[in-house]
């Protein structure tokens, strides 16, 4: 794609910004902002891959991917906020995704630790747990006040927090986890995920596309699972304090 | 384990040393003390907002006084294990709060926490004693009226065998026959395991029907604390 291409290619903003502007939907700055924003981001980022791809070196890859993971518990924190040390459920959480599905890739050879594949990969592992991360925090927060009676009759009966939390524990799994499964169920009939797109795009045999896709929605699905299990099963103790009493949120 | 104490010589089952319960600022409950002996059967009534139930949720160790103490066979609460504790002091709301969608989910829940096998022998027992059909337990939550609620939650608490039973106006929302039914099947089972019974009301009839002591809570101070005949017979004009 040549730079004119893409520059055109961006005029097409001025399609919502007009319709913000006739409609008085008041979006226009915040449009401007996300636009320049966006540009300004993917450049700095194209130069920063090229810089790393370059180096090739095993400890620079790994600070990258560990400074992707932090930067996705920031994120997932803000959501948790009102559950201890969401900061640190959140980082450890993604990263035990990460660790188990990269781990996985890498012993099955379907790429090697080199960071013109890792790090793409696991832009899309982190980016993925980082969601159902945030979504986990949101509902447990949610459940833990709207359900604190159920919650308070079991504990009566002498269920251990766990026990108590349990039907709670389910349910904010399932929201975390379900999005993905569900984006599973409509690949290559509704959408034509960003990897393959990409790959297809660059001129790769659209046979040869969906096994990368293939790949990727696995390796997805795994580590959206592994976060959210972990997240929760750490993350609901935080509700109790060490008399097994709910904390007041 | 809680249960496994052996009484020998223990006289006070249960025992609050001057406790004190603040919370938004505000002094729930004043310098509290008293002691139960096993077996009692103690009315605690007085006006809404008294503090009765608080009370409750402090020997449930739901929540922690602010301080003084509370003692279970002479040690401290909170020195048991919780889920110990609360199994053997058992507390159970004034609204019952049936959990899931179904009544077995309710019924077989306290097997489930005791690590044992439904003995549907023993529920169907219970299910007589307080004249709830046994295929309750194929209903759903929803189907059943609060009366059936009260009493399918009654028995679940009843299920776990606890030493101390707190009742919060477990019967307010309920009718004469049902109130009658649930307080012979809460008399049975104290008896049967000797077991002590706390009662929050604000029904004096049942008071007297039930309690061989009575403590008057107002304003989060314990303003009477003695046997039934002496606050029925001294106090009661004034406090009714």
């Amino acid at each position: 794609m040549s730079n004119l291409s893409l520059a055109l290619t961006c005029s097409l903003i001025l399609i919502p910004l007009v319709l913000s502007y006739k409609e008085k939907l008041g979006l226009e700055k915040d449009m401007l902002i996300s636009s320049v924003r966006a540009v300004i981001q993917l450049t700095i980022i194209g130069f920063i891959l090229k810089f790393v791809f370059n180096l090739d070196n095993v400890l620079f890859t790994t600070i990258i991917l560990l400074l992707m993971v932090y930067n996705a518990s920031t994120v997932t924190a803000k959501r948790g906020d009102g559950i201890e040390n969401a900061l640190w459920i959140g980082f450890i959480s993604i990263l035990s995704g990460l660790i188990v599905t990269l781990g996985g890739l890498i012993a099955f050879e379907a790429i090697t630790y080199q960071p013109s594949q890792v790090i793409p990969v696991s832009g899309m592992v982190v980016g993925n747990s980082m969601v159902a991360t945030s979504l986990l925090f949101k509902s447990l927060l949610h459940n833990f006040q709207t359900k604190q009676e159920e919650i308070e009759v079991k504990l009566c009966l002498g269920a251990t927090p766990k026990e108590a939390s349990r039907n709670l524990l389910r349910d904010s799994i399932k929201t975390a986890m379900l999005p993905t499964f569900d984006s599973m169920k409509t690949l290559g009939i509704v959408q034509l995920p960003g990897m393959m797109t990409g790959l297809i795009l660059a001129g790769v045999a659209p046979d040869s596309a969906i096994k990368y896709q293939i790949m990727v929605a696995f390796m997805l699905a795994g580590a959206v699972s592994i976060s959210s299990f972990v997240a929760s099963y750490w993350a609901y103790q935080r509700f109790f304090n060490k008399l097994s009493q709910l904390k007041e949120l | 384990m809680v249960s496994r104490i052996l009484w020998g010589d223990i006289i006070n089952i249960l025992e609050c040393k001057n406790m004190n319960l603040v919370k938004n600022n505000q002094h729930i409950l004043h310098h509290i003390s008293f002691s139960v002996e096993r077996g009692d059967r103690i009315g605690i009534i007085g006006p809404s907002g008294s503090g009765k139930s608080s009370l409750f949720r402090l020997l449930n160790l739901l929540i922690s006084p602010t301080d003084g103490q509370i003692l279970y066979h002479n040690k401290n609460i909170q020195e048991y294990a919780p889920t110990e504790l609360r199994r053997s002091i058992g507390y159970i709301l004034q609204k019952p709060y049936l959990f899931g969608t179904m009544v077995e989910e309710n019924l077989l829940y306290p097997y489930q926490l005791l690590g044992k096998k439904p003995d549907y022998n023993e529920l169907g027992s219970y299910l007589d004693k307080v004249q709830l059909p046994k295929n309750i337990i194929e209903k759903k939550n929803t189907a059943l009226s609060g009366g059936e609620q009260q009493r399918v939650a009654l028995i679940r608490s009843l299920l776990m065998k606890p030493q101390i039973i707190l009742l919060d106006e477990v019967t307010a929302a309920l009718d004469e026959t049902n109130t009658l039914l649930l307080e012979k099947l809460i008399i049975d089972e104290q008896t049967l395991h000797q077991a002590t019974l706390l009662f929050i009301t604000h029904n004096l009839e049942q008071a007297k029907r039930l309690a061989q002591k009575i403590m008057y809570l107002e304003a989060g101070h314990i303003t009477f604390l003695g046997s039934v005949a002496t606050f029925f017979g001294e106090k009661g004009e004034q406090y009714e």
